[in-house]
């Protein structure tokens, strides 16, 4: 089957990628984009003394956002939920699901910090009437609880929760809505360039055979398989 | 303190709201806000301990900026998702102090958090809307919209699109300028055009004579404009674009060139953001509802673009937004009232049960407008016999739907009614049902409501349950409606609450001689009401369904035909006198009339029975032959037709 495609060498490849012309600035826009939306102040900062690119929002937005997210990662989240009340009241007031994930955080703290007592009444007060006008919360409310029932939680079946990927989670979830607040796009566009391009090849794939860029890091082009 | 939250006991809190110590105001004022944000507990909590006047309070004559900052935050918090808080927030007199920051205040801070706390004031029903749109008030909006605040522009268009509740509000917007204003704002930042569609969405809605305005507006320029922002990158900016031009083209259809084509692709466009998280994904479905409204073709279109499937999936969410599920059902509703593929697919999904189950719990639901939206949806859904045989008659849609009829809410009690009278239309072996629950008693109840919509869809349901039904049916509803409830419907004072108590004896009377007896019970009461009817009645629609009754009559036996010649070709001391059928035979207004007509001097002039020759001889001493007889050439092809079986009925018989 292979055998029948059409067959690009790397020179050929090369001259046709040659030929698509990109403009500089759409590039600088593209990586000024990913600095703001993820949150680097200081590489956007340098990033625009270097190439002149200007950023599309506010850098010092970047910053109040970009506290809340440290906060977070911390552990501190009740200092979180103040920056962002501070921020924009509207934001946890008009998204129960992103305020309810932010009060869980806050419990897995408690837990994590071994406040057993302080951990339960704050369930009982706090998360137990939004699980009560949710489903899907109670459920992932008793999730959080059973924590406490492990004496090594290092091998419970509910120990993800403790992960610092559990922190990240909550961090991005509430960073993307602040974006949405500002009106800006909550995901940078090049992981959406970078989905693309594997479809394209995948697409490719089925028609000829050509060098294709199998480490993205690099982006270095392979041989045609043959 | 309760140790979880480090907050100090909540009526200490309220207590230090009014401390004469600005640290400790401030301090208090920010703890309650951080409390209630996102919390519906603590806000109701915190109102009932007196919370607001006094927050509102710190507005009205505090002059600092964070004590400003914190409590226009804190109203806006209490105000938000809960109608006891904007009660308690409106009660406290906040908005004249929010006003006046927003005319004078320049601190960004502060006139940036006013605005926000405007804006949720005026999400709600509660908000002072129809005062906003005079003198003073009017001008600042206005001139807010201009802002070189973006937050505060965003906020003004917000707030002018909620105040328009009718059409004197929208034209009192527009000839204050409001909409030349919004168009200049279609070509600001993001936020500004979102805005300002937001807004002329408003003013064109329900507004044929604003929807042509804005589509003319220099020479079609905004117009495009909001066209183009249907394919923006923006899932919002696309949203509000078709909610925009959806109205423009609910309101005046085909005002602009190429409106179709824009429908069309606007509807490929919005069926992608039923999918949205968010507020985009919750108000989608309604505008799709709109963009298909009565139009089988667009329809058909979203059923390609796989509508059903994705609003089907949706349905079947938890916890639903209140908004979303009342969308999804209307949208489900419009896009199945036409199109029988559409309800299969809805109906036999895989695991289609469930689609269906969603649909009936929302008929238990504590909204007003999602029990409304559900029975909709069934009444749609109702529309296929093969649905009603199957799905629809099943004992768990049939009770709760039932149960509707009692509703405290007059609107929900007409909708219930009007997917009832689908319903009942039926062939299902299921009819017993309705009786079970008691909805039949329920309807007859309502039939003597004084309400006049709740009356007409009362016995329009009751009308199509004796439709084919078999003899204890038609007895079981006669003997609890009683003859003298349904005279006195016959002479209702609304037409059409008369039109449907006469197709109610249509129905009734059809069928077996059982049947046509039993209009001669209690001295022939019901047949002496239609033929009085018939007599005084003006509109065609009333007279027709009499008509039929009586040719259902004369379908009957001997008697039952000669009570009907009595009143056809009434015999008095000076001999024949012109037939009151003539009037209808002659009526050129509506074709379906003289059908009737015609159709009742054929089961007269029926050949086969012994009397025929006499009551033929006595049709046309009244003039009905002669009358006939000028009717060959109706120009409507079923008189026409009938016309000249009747004749040759008469001629066949004068030669016997």
């Amino acid at each position: 089957m292979s055998s029948s495609k059409k067959v690009y060498t790397k020179d050929e490849w090369q001259r046709k990628l040659n030929e698509v012309k990109i403009r500089k600035s759409d590039m600088n826009r593209l990586v000024m984009n990913y600095f703001v939306t993820e949150g680097y102040v200081e590489a956007a900062e340098k990033f625009y003394k270097e190439t002149g690119t200007e950023p599309d929002m506010d850098l010092g937005t970047i910053t109040d956002r970009m506290e809340v997210r440290k906060a977070i990662q911390c552990g501190n989240v009740q200092d979180a939920i103040e920056k962002v009340n501070d921020l924009n009241p509207e934001i946890l007031d008009t998204n129960p699901q992103l305020f309810f994930h932010l009060q869980q955080q806050r419990l897995i703290e408690l837990i994590r910090s071994g406040k057993v007592e302080e951990a339960l009444e704050f369930a009982q007060e706090e998360l137990a009437p939004r699980g009560e006008e949710n489903h899907e919360f109670l459920q992932e409310l008793e999730r959080t609880v059973a924590l406490l029932a492990f004496e090594d939680t290092s091998s419970c079946p509910v120990g993800d929760l403790l992960d610092v990927s559990q922190r990240q989670k909550t961090a991005s979830e509430l960073n993307a809505a602040i974006l949405t607040s500002q009106s800006h796009e909550k995901d940078p566009k090049l992981p959406g360039l970078l989905k693309m391009l594997i479809w394209v090849q995948k697409q490719l794939d089925e028609k000829v055979s050509y060098p294709r860029i199998n480490d993205f890091a690099t982006a270095a082009l392979e041989d045609p398989a043959t | 303190m309760p140790a979880s939250t480090g907050w100090g006991r909540p009526e200490d809190l309220v207590e230090n709201l009014s401390s004469m110590d600005t640290t400790a105001r401030l301090k208090a004022l920010r703890d309650v806000k951080n409390q209630i944000i996102g919390n519906k507990t603590k806000k109701l909590s915190y109102i009932k301990l007196g919370a607001v006047p006094r927050v509102v309070e710190i507005l009205a004559s505090d002059a600092e900026i964070p004590l400003l900052v914190q409590s226009a935050a804190a109203v806006g918090s209490f105000a938000c998702g809960n109608e006891a808080g904007v009660k308690a927030v409106l009660d406290s007199g906040v908005l004249p102090h929010l006003l006046k920051m927003l005319s004078f205040g320049d601190n960004k801070q502060v006139v940036e958090a006013c605005a926000r706390t405007l804006k949720m004031i005026f999400q709600s029903s509660l908000a002072p809307r129809s005062e906003m749109l005079v003198g003073q008030r009017m001008e600042l909006l206005l001139n807010l919209l201009n802002s070189s605040n973006e937050n505060v522009a965003e906020v003004a268009a917000h707030v002018l699109a909620r105040c328009c509740e009718s059409v004197e509000h929208q034209q009192a917007i527009v000839d204050a300028g409001g909409m030349q204003r919004l168009v200049t704002l279609l070509s600001g930042t993001i936020r500004r055009r979102e805005a300002a569609l937001d807004g002329l969405a408003a003013l064109v809605k329900n507004n044929p004579q604003l929807s042509l305005q804005l589509a003319a507006m220099e020479q079609g320029r905004p117009l495009a404009l909001i066209i183009k922002f249907v394919k923006d990158k923006i899932p919002r900016t696309r949203f509000l674009a078709c909610m925009c031009l959806a109205n423009i083209s609910r309101s005046c259809p085909f005002c602009y060139p190429q409106e179709w084509d824009i429908r069309t692709s606007m509807l490929a466009v919005i069926v992608k953001l039923l999918e949205e998280p968010g507020q985009v994904g919750e108000e989608s479905p309604i505008v799709l509802a709109d963009i298909v409204a009565n139009n089988e073709e667009l329809q058909r279109a979203a059923y390609k673009f796989d509508a059903i499937v994705k609003l089907s999936a949706l349905l079947q969410r938890e916890s639903l937004p209140t908004k979303q599920l009342e969308g999804i059902l209307m949208a489900l509703a419009e896009l199945c009232s036409r199109l029988e593929e559409s309800r299969r697919q809805l109906l036999d999904q895989d695991p289609g049960k469930n689609a269906q189950a969603a649909i009936i719990s929302a008929l238990s639901h504590p909204s007003e407008s999602v029990r409304v939206a559900s029975c909709t949806c069934i009444k749609s859904l109702s529309r296929s016999v093969k649905n009603l045989r199957t799905t629809l008659s099943d004992e768990r849609l049939v009770f709760p739907l039932f149960k509707l009829l009692d509703d405290p809410s007059p609107v929900v009690q007409v909708a219930a009614l009007s997917a009832v009278s689908n319903v009942v239309l039926d062939f299902t072996p299921h009819k017993s049902v309705f009786f079970q629950c008691g909805g039949v008693s329920q309807l007859i109840q309502l039939s003597r409501s004084m309400d006049p919509m709740l009356r007409l869809n009362a016995v329009w349901a009751l009308r199509n349950l004796l439709y084919l039904a078999d003899m204890a049916v038609k007895e079981k509803v006669i003997s609890e409606l009683t003859v003298s409830t349904l005279t006195s419907l016959i002479h209702d004072p609304e037409e059409m609450v008369q039109e449907q108590a006469l197709a109610f004896v249509r129905n009734l009377v059809y069928g077996s001689v059982d049947s046509v007896q039993q209009v001669f019970a209690e001295e022939s009461a019901i047949l002496i009401a239609v033929e009085r009817q018939l007599c005084i009645a003006c509109r065609p629609e009333v007279c027709t369904q009499g008509v039929y009754v009586l040719s259902n009559i004369a379908a009957g036996n001997e008697l039952h035909k000669e009570a009907v010649m009595s009143f056809v070709a009434p015999v008095s001391q000076e001999g024949r006198n012109p037939s009151p059928i003539l009037r209808f035979l002659q009526d050129m207004s509506n074709p379906q009339l003289r059908v009737a007509a015609v159709w009742c001097v054929m089961n007269l002039s029926y050949p086969d029975s012994p009397g025929a020759v006499t009551r033929v001889a006595r049709l046309r001493e009244s003039g009905i032959e002669q009358q006939l007889q000028k009717m060959v050439d109706d120009p409507c092809l079923d008189v026409k037709d009938r016309v000249k079986t009747a004749l040759e009925q008469f001629t066949g018989l004068a030669n016997v």
